[in-house]
């Protein structure tokens, strides 16, 4: 059942309680955990965290615990599918469930015993109507039902008027009531989506107590940045809840406006902005941004000569000199970097990039250090999916969630070098695939496989770096090709993921257009592909639209997709 | 858990035999429980849901039924059936009972309650007696039949009414759906659990019970009337704690013999649920049923591949080896082991999870009846299930196992080794489940056991390793349960201390002052694992 009261109904009931924090290996979810850990850490309250990567990591962290806890806290995981059919937890146990996965799975909607969902009511959720999919199973039907089954008879059994009409009219309208069933739940569970942001809704519940500071704001804002950075969210609903932030941002960040002179090195500052959709030219020069960033290099089409070509001619438009765009951002003279936005905006319009500046905040810790919230999401990100083994599965989660505290600088930094490799890795992948004519129609959709061997590749064996490459991928693909068709296609994205075992990870993501609603009908469509072919696939990953499967499955798999989606 | 049923648990039988406190059933049943509840729990859920959500009129069904059946009673309230019912003129009497009748039988929400508050219990008692007027009869055993359909407290009402004997002197009405009403109704009572069954059976009601089916020939009957008295019998013998009158049972049972052997389904599924009522108990009320002689057809329909009476007769099988080893020998010698094959492998987990119960109690026996089950070629279905079947089956299966390898010969043991059992039994120690794992390590205990009596130990030991299952005994000794640390760690201990013990094999022993060599002989005829 969905939570009203926050407060009332989740927070002070387990605030005298041992609580379990399941939370799934994305941005969103780290911030809305370090909201949470702060709270816990007021009110003193135990709690274990356990991080959890997909449904299999899930299960197992359930089961280890389930002895020890009642109350489990599930972030970013969990909605979208029946937990008590996975789980089979015992009846005293409860799920809060703050997730941003969508649709709601229906029973978790309507248990009002053990499921409490944490999740913003937005206007897109849909839930069908409980009497069009739960229905009290007739006795008659049942009994029968049961028998077949060969469960035993029941103890006592009412008397019915029996009228053979009645009866098969009755059942005739049962078999009417079903297929409208299945019809219903299908068109709801047809696309994935995604939801408020669940940084955003523990903000709140911080917020309805009053207890919120700067900190948990700043997670806020990171957790919005990561789902609008992943492209998880529509234009709309980022610019509308970029709006409810800067409230709280103008509320907590008044008293200091207009004494710059006051801010010490330990104080925080937080900033709304019309910024650069530059990524992390703060700290790179304004030169390696461009080229990293998939918005310009996909607008000038640099993997080609008259790409090229075309960065110089706009940073000549510019009038910037290229030893000072070429050198770190900091260093750049104080006078060039007066007017860049609006220098580097008209020129921009020019060339045909009308949305290069975008709505987003800042963040200043004393003098020094500032960061804009799309930072903080590519560090962190990188950090989790670090490919360099340092320890145990968890330690990349532990570091990125530290990360976020900002008496981590070393971590952040760590985190924006890692970064920054990764986005050049992504724009090579993205330029030989292109200039190789790696990506191919399949009809219904746009398909591209990297080899193994190709370089950076172990880095696409993670899922949130395979999708940011599929999402960049696609975006360069529009603007290459002529033809229009493949224009308005979705892509499916494949790459090695464990070589010994012979498994690919798979992505599908949807068209880029404009008005893209963002939503996501590959999990669904990979789920039946898989079952048709016998394909041995694993659906591990909370994102649906994320797949494992066998290597030499393939190409019956791909098949199989093809037919089903032609 | 009572002492009585104790004595049947498999568990009790280790204990009795073989000195190991182990409690299985235990942990088994509650799985069970656990799961029912769950959906129970949701349905419960939904219902109440439902009460939330419809505010709909009472009569949102009814408008088309009560048209097509008496035009006089539109839709009575309750105030107007009370008023009937206390009227002087029968006829009113008939048409107000009927009203009541049909509110209790429709399907949403029937006023069971209100009708109850309204005191019309004794009077519809008193109807059933008023053999001048059978249609009163009828309707007022229809009525309270629902009521005491309800829940515990609804039919607690009715039997307050004195409803037992007056609905026992129905089962001899002349009129057949009268007399079926009664059955029926008397099924509801005795249904609601041990105290009311007693009652029932004290009332005297089994014997005009058993005299409605003294016919020559079951067929004659019609066959929803003999279902309902079937159903009736086996709601007689259910519920424990306790269990029917052993009397009472001897009564019934030659009937449900005879039931045993007749053709239709339902009635024969409800006959097995019956028998598996009176088998689940102690040793003696497994013998009163195995005495009847009924194994054999019991065995015979366990492999009749309908599912509903195959359910119920496995579940009767599964309760009589949990007895004495003789009565254990009669399911054997009833040919019963030639179906565990289709059992085994069923593609209803809850079948295989029966089966392999089943299995682990005969394993659990003596050793010429675990020669039977490798007879039978049973143990590659039961690694089959180790190996994929779903959690619950496995544990069963893990249970046989280890009842195996505890009672088994050597020879035995070796077959079970060379069958492929070590694999996929030590597979499962990574199971979540610390009990599982404990009972996995006893049987890797008795497997070694039986290898150093023919000095297979290193072998043994190179098999574990080579299948990773050293490992995960390694892996354990980190377990958090502590009996599982020690159990594993004295495996490890013991047998994989691997340096100490080629040291004590091939280095030089130093008895007081003189070294001995102690070589292995490996005599020619020793088992091979």
């Amino acid at each position: 059942m969905f939570v009203s009261d926050c407060r009332r109904e989740f927070y002070d009931l387990i605030v005298t309680q041992r609580v379990l924090l399941l939370v799934a290996s994305d941005v969103d979810a780290l911030c809305a955990c370090k909201i949470l850990q702060a709270l816990f850490q007021c009110d003193h309250v135990q709690y274990t965290l356990v991080p959890v990567s997909g449904w299999q990591e899930l299960e197992t962290a359930f089961l280890e615990h389930k002895d020890q806890f009642k109350y489990f806290v599930l972030i970013n995981c969990g909605a979208n599918v029946d937990l008590l059919e996975i789980l089979q937890p015992e009846e005293d146990t409860f799920f809060f469930v703050c997730d941003s996965h969508r649709p709601i799975n229906v029973v978790n909607v309507y248990n009002d015993t053990q499921i409490k969902l944490l999740v913003k009511q937005d206007d897109d959720l849909d839930v069908p109507a409980y009497d069009d999919i739960f229905r009290d199973e007739e006795d008659e039907e049942e009994d029968s039902e049961n028998e077949s089954d060969g469960s035993e008879p029941s103890e006592k059994r009412r008397r019915f008027e029996e009228e053979v009409i009645e009866r098969t009219m009755k059942r005739r309208q049962r078999r009417e009531w079903e297929a409208r069933r299945r019809e219903i739940l299908f068109d709801y569970e047809q696309y994935e989506y995604h939801g408020t942001s669940s940084a955003m809704v523990m903000f709140d519940l911080a917020w309805i107590m009053s207890k919120d500071l700067n900190d948990m704001l700043w997670w806020a804002i990171v957790g919005l940045t990561d789902q609008w950075v992943q492209d998880k969210i529509t234009q709309m609903k980022y610019v509308t809840d970029i709006g409810i932030l800067q409230r709280h941002v103008s509320r907590h960040n008044h008293r200091n406006e207009d004494e710059e002179n006051s801010l010490s090195i330990d104080c925080m500052r937080i900033a709304f902005e019309y910024d650069l959709r530059l990524a992390l030219y703060q700290h790179w020069s304004l030169y390696e941004s461009l080229c990293n960033t998939s918005y310009t290099s996909a607008s000038f089409k640099l993997w080609s000569v008259q790409g090229q070509k075309r960065l110089q001619e706009f940073l000549a438009d510019m009038g910037l000199p290229l030893k000072q765009v070429k050198q770190k951002f900091n260093s750049m003279d104080m006078s060039l970097k007066e007017n860049l936005r609006e220098m580097i905006e008209e020129s921009a319009n020019k060339f045909g990039m009308k949305d290069l500046r975008v709505q987003t905040f800042s963040i200043h810790f004393g003098f020094k250090n500032k960061f804009s919230a799309s930072d903080i999401v590519y560090a962190t990100t990188s950090l989790m999916e670090n490919v360099e083994k340092e320890g145990p599965e968890t330690t990349n989660f532990i570091k990125a969630l530290d990360s976020l505290s900002r008496g981590n600088l070393d971590k952040l930094h760590q985190g924006l070098d890692l970064a920054k490799k990764q986005l050049r890795a992504i724009q090579q992948t993205v330029a030989s695939c292109i200039c190789t004519n790696l990506v191919i129609s399949q009809g219904p959709f746009l398909y591209c496989s990297l080899m193994e061997g190709t370089p950076d590749v172990k880095l696409f064996s993670k899922p949130v770096s395979l999708c940011l490459l599929s999402k960049y991928l696609l975006k360069s693909f529009v603007c290459s090709t002529k033809n229009k068709r493949c224009k308005l296609l979705p892509l499916v994205m494949a790459a090695p993921m464990d070589v010994e075992q012979g498994t690919v990870i798979m992505v599908g993501i949807p068209p880029e257009t404009e008005s893209s609603d963002k939503k996501n009908f590959f999990g669904r469509a990979f789920e039946k592909a898989a079952e048709s072919t016998n394909s041995r696939t694993l659906h591990n990953h909370f994102e649906m639209s994320i797949i494992e499967l066998k290597t030499e499955d393939r190409s019956k798999f791909l098949d199989a997709l093809i037919a089903l989606l032609s | 858990m009572s002492t009585n049923e104790n004595a049947n648990t498999p568990s009790a039988r280790l204990n009795r035999f073989k000195n190991k406190g182990k409690d299985s059933t235990e942990m088994r049943r509650r799985r069970i429980e656990v799961n029912v509840e769950l959906r129970k729990a949701k349905k419960d859920d939904q219902m109440l849901k439902r009460r939330n959500v419809s505010t709909l009129p009472d009569d949102a069904t009814s408008p088309l039924q009560e048209n097509r059946g008496n035009q006089v009673l539109a839709h009575w309230s309750v105030e107007e059936i009370v008023k009937g019912v206390n009227s002087n003129n029968t006829e009113l009497q008939l048409q107000a009972t009927q009203a009541a009748r049909k509110l209790l039988s429709r399907e949403k929400q029937p006023p069971i309650d209100n009708i109850i508050r309204a005191g019309l219990i004794p009077k519809f008692v008193l109807f059933l007696g008023r053999a001048d007027c059978s249609p009163i009869q009828f309707e007022s055993a229809w009525a309270l039949t629902n009521i005491a359909s309800g829940t515990s407290e609804q039919t607690r009402a009715v039997v307050d009414g004195g409803a037992i004997p007056a609905f026992i002197s129905l089962l001899a009405s002349p009129h057949t759906h009268i007399s079926e009403q009664a059955v029926w109704a008397l099924g509801n009572i005795a249904g609601d659990g041990s105290a009311y069954r007693d009652l029932v059976i004290k009332y005297g009601a089994i014997e005009p019970l058993l005299n409605l089916l003294a016919v020559p020939d079951l067929s004659s009957l019609a066959s929803g009337y003999l279902r309902n008295v079937t159903w009736t019998l086996s709601n007689l013998c259910r519920n424990k704690n306790p269990a029917p009158p052993i009397e009472a049972i001897q009564q019934i049972l030659p009937t449900l013999v005879r039931l045993l052997h007749h053709d239709d389904p339902e009635v024969l599924a409800d006959t097995c649920w019956a028998i598996s009522y009176l088998t689940d108990g102690s040793n003696d009320r497994i013998e009163v049923v195995v005495k009847t002689g009924l194994v054999p057809q019991l065995v015979r329909l366990l492999g009749c591949s309908e599912l509903p009476i195959m359910t119920p007769s496995l579940r009767a099988i599964g309760n009589i080896v949990t007895g004495t080893d003789e009565q254990t020998q009669i399911v054997i010698d009833s040919g019963a082991l030639s179906v565990f094959p289709s059992l085994l492998s069923h593609h209803k987990n809850n079948i295989q999870k029966e089966a392999a119960w089943t299995m682990s109690n005969i394993t659990a026996g003596r050793q010429d009846q675990i020669q039977r089950v490798i007879d039978h070629g049973l143990v590659p279905y039961l690694i089959g299930i180790l190996r994929k079947g779903d959690f619950k089956s496995q544990k069963e299966a893990v249970w046989a196992v280890t009842n195996y390898t505890s009672g088994g010969t050597i020879d035995q043991i070796v077959y079970l080794v060379q069958a492929g059992v070590l694999e996929p039994l030590l597979n499962l120690l990574s199971s979540k489940d610390s009990k599982t794992v404990l009972i996995i390590l006893d049987a890797v205990s008795n497997i070694f056991l039986a290898a150093e009596k023919i000095n297979e130990t290193e072998k043994l030991c190179l098999m574990i390793e080579e299948c990773g299952g050293l490992d995960r005994i390694e892996a354990l000794q980190s377990h958090e349960n502590e009996q599982v640390y020690n159990a594993s760690s004295t495996i490890i201990e013991k047998y994989f201390s691997a340096e100490e013990e080629e040291d004590q094999n091939v280095v030089p022993n130093s008895t007081a002052d003189s070294y001995t060599f102690q070589i292995q002989d490996n005599t020619p005829n020793s088992f091979n694992f």
